[in-house]
């Protein structure tokens, strides 16, 4: 029994360390294309930088040190923002998901302030609160609460009614109504909203920075436009990815961590 | 003879849609005296589950009342055991912490929990599955694991919603004397409904018939076999007789 089970675990070793190298492997050769036709067209680096170039003004803004003071920037500004999105939109659906007067109520507006695309809005919100932090945290928290909001009522809603009359018969109070049965059953549907509204929030950053800034990843995009510094924009973007891929990163280890009977 | 544990008087119920008045149950009387063993037949439809609710507290009556050991269940309380149609498990939590979860609820110390929780999964043969989740089981050790949360608070009433309904006639046949076993070892108060008329005979001291909705009692058959009953006793011929006498009270009720 003992050794069919390492055997598994080997086969599932081999199988992981193959799908890396596959990963590496496409990798590798799409920089070989990149660089193959920059060769190739001849084009200017203002306009295609390859691979090498843009590595080497990564090394410049690694060593300079603004490289982590801009990613850092941004990256603050994601998490304040997701987590006060998902604080208010996980507060406010769980109340819409109980509450029928304050879903018809307050849907309309929730729906028509997502039909105005965030572009517009992150102005106003730079009036408002300044070229600073704040600005930023709000376009932030506003992209995320949408999804979120959405699958908390969906999530919740999803509490069939047979396992509330069981704690009804069980005299659970609020509290455990909550903790014990609506978090868990509702933290599935809850995690999914997370994993989109994390990827988001990056995009929130970005536009809210575009609009004005004199720091973050955003402003390194639009300085990179403005000089013609095609290098530093691939670099931003880059970093960009990897600040996405990693907070996504993150939901997805808390989906293993939380959601562990789902693989049982 | 000593005040009847569950007293149930006269109990009115109906459901509305939408304007319409659909009456459920009309005055159904029944009481339960300490330790016994009650069985509701009746014909599908006719409103066994509400009345299930109404005795739970989990519905409110229209009229009459519910009371046990004289306190009226005019909402849910612990003191009632309910084992549904289904096992109705929480997928997230394990065996042991499904049956836990009502000590959990009435903030049972953590030491007490684990020996109570051990001590009821070993009267229903799981204790092998203890860190098992919900989805790992069969329908029959589901509803095994329901039993045991039912059972692990210690409830006065054993409310039973055709527990072996949604499982297969072998396990259905197993389970029912598990249940008499687990009933002889601790003489719990237990009203249960049921679609089958052997294992309504099989199990009960008394059998109570309901009519078509409304409903209310239209017959009452006491069991007086002998216990414990093994599964000798489906061939005996008091029991063909009880099982002809229930049946022939529910044709006439229709």
């Amino acid at each position: 029994m003992n050794g069919s089970k390492s055997e598994y675990e080997q086969e599932r070793a081999r199988r992981g360390a193959m799908h890396w190298g596959w990963i590496l492997f496409s990798f590798v050769a799409s920089l070989i294309a990149w660089q193959g036709v920059v060769w190739l067209g001849g084009y200017p680096p203002f306009i295609l930088p390859g691979p090498l170039l843009v590595l080497e003004r990564l090394a410049e803004l690694v060593a300079d040190g603004s490289l982590w003071f801009h990613t850092w920037v941004t990256l603050r500004e994601v998490l304040a923002g997701l987590g006060l999105g998902t604080l208010v939109a996980t507060i406010l659906g769980y109340g819409l998901a109980h509450s029928s007067v304050a879903e018809r109520l307050l849907s309309p507006y929730i729906v028509a302030s997502q039909s105005v695309p965030i572009v517009a809005i992150a102005p106003l919100l730079v009036i408002w609160f300044g070229a600073g932090m704040l600005s930023k945290v709000l376009v932030c928290a506003l992209i995320v609460f949408f999804p979120i909001l959405v699958n908390t009522v969906v999530g919740v809603r999803s509490v069939g009614r047979e396992l509330r009359d069981l704690m009804q018969v069980l005299e659970a109070n609020r509290w455990q109504m909550l903790w014990l049965l609506e978090v868990p059953a509702a933290l599935p549907v809850l995690l999914g909203g997370l994993k989109v509204g994390a990827t988001l929030a990056v995009i929130g950053a970005v536009v809210g920075e575009f609009v004005a800034s004199d720091r973050g990843l955003g402003y390194l995009l639009k300085q990179g436009q403005q000089l013609y510094d095609t290098s530093l924009v691939f670099v931003g973007i880059a970093v960009l990815v990897v600040l996405a891929q990693t907070i996504y990163g993150t939901v997805v280890l808390l989906e293993r961590l939380f959601l562990r009977w789902r693989e049982a | 003879m000593t005040e009847p544990l569950l007293v149930v008087e006269k109990l009115a119920m109906a459901y509305r849609q939408s304007r319409r008045r659909l009456p459920v149950l009309a005055e159904v009387a029944f009481q339960a005296a300490e330790g016994e063993f009650l069985c509701l037949v009746g014909p599908s439809g006719c409103g066994k589950t509400t009345l299930l609710r109404l005795i739970a507290g989990l519905e409110r009556p229209e009229a009459g009342g519910v009371y046990l050991a004289g306190v009226p269940m005019d909402r849910p309380r612990r003191r009632v055991g309910f084992l549904f149609q289904e096992p109705r498990l929480m997928a997230w939590r394990t065996v042991a912490a499904n049956v836990a979860l009502p000590l959990e609820i009435s903030g049972t110390p953590r030491v007490e929990v684990a020996r109570r929780v051990q001590s009821l999964l070993d009267w229903v043969g799981l204790a092998g599955f203890a860190a098992a989740y919900p989805a790992q089981l069969s329908g029959g050790m589901a509803q095994r694991v329901a039993l045991a949360r039912a059972l692990v608070y210690d409830p006065q009433l054993l409310l039973l919603d055709e527990p072996f309904g949604a499982l297969d006639a072998l396990t259905r046949e197993r389970m029912a004397q598990e249940l008499l076993r687990i009933w002889q070892a601790r003489r719990k108060t237990v009203v249960m409904v049921t679609h089958s008329v052997p294992e309504a005979v099989l199990l009960a001291d008394r059998v109570l018939v309901l009519g078509p909705r409304p409903a209310s009692v239209v017959a009452e058959v006491n069991v007086g076999l002998p216990r414990p009953r093994g599964e000798a006793v489906l061939e005996t011929p008091a029991f063909a007789a009880l099982a002809r006498r229930v049946r022939q009270a529910l044709d006439d009720a229709v």
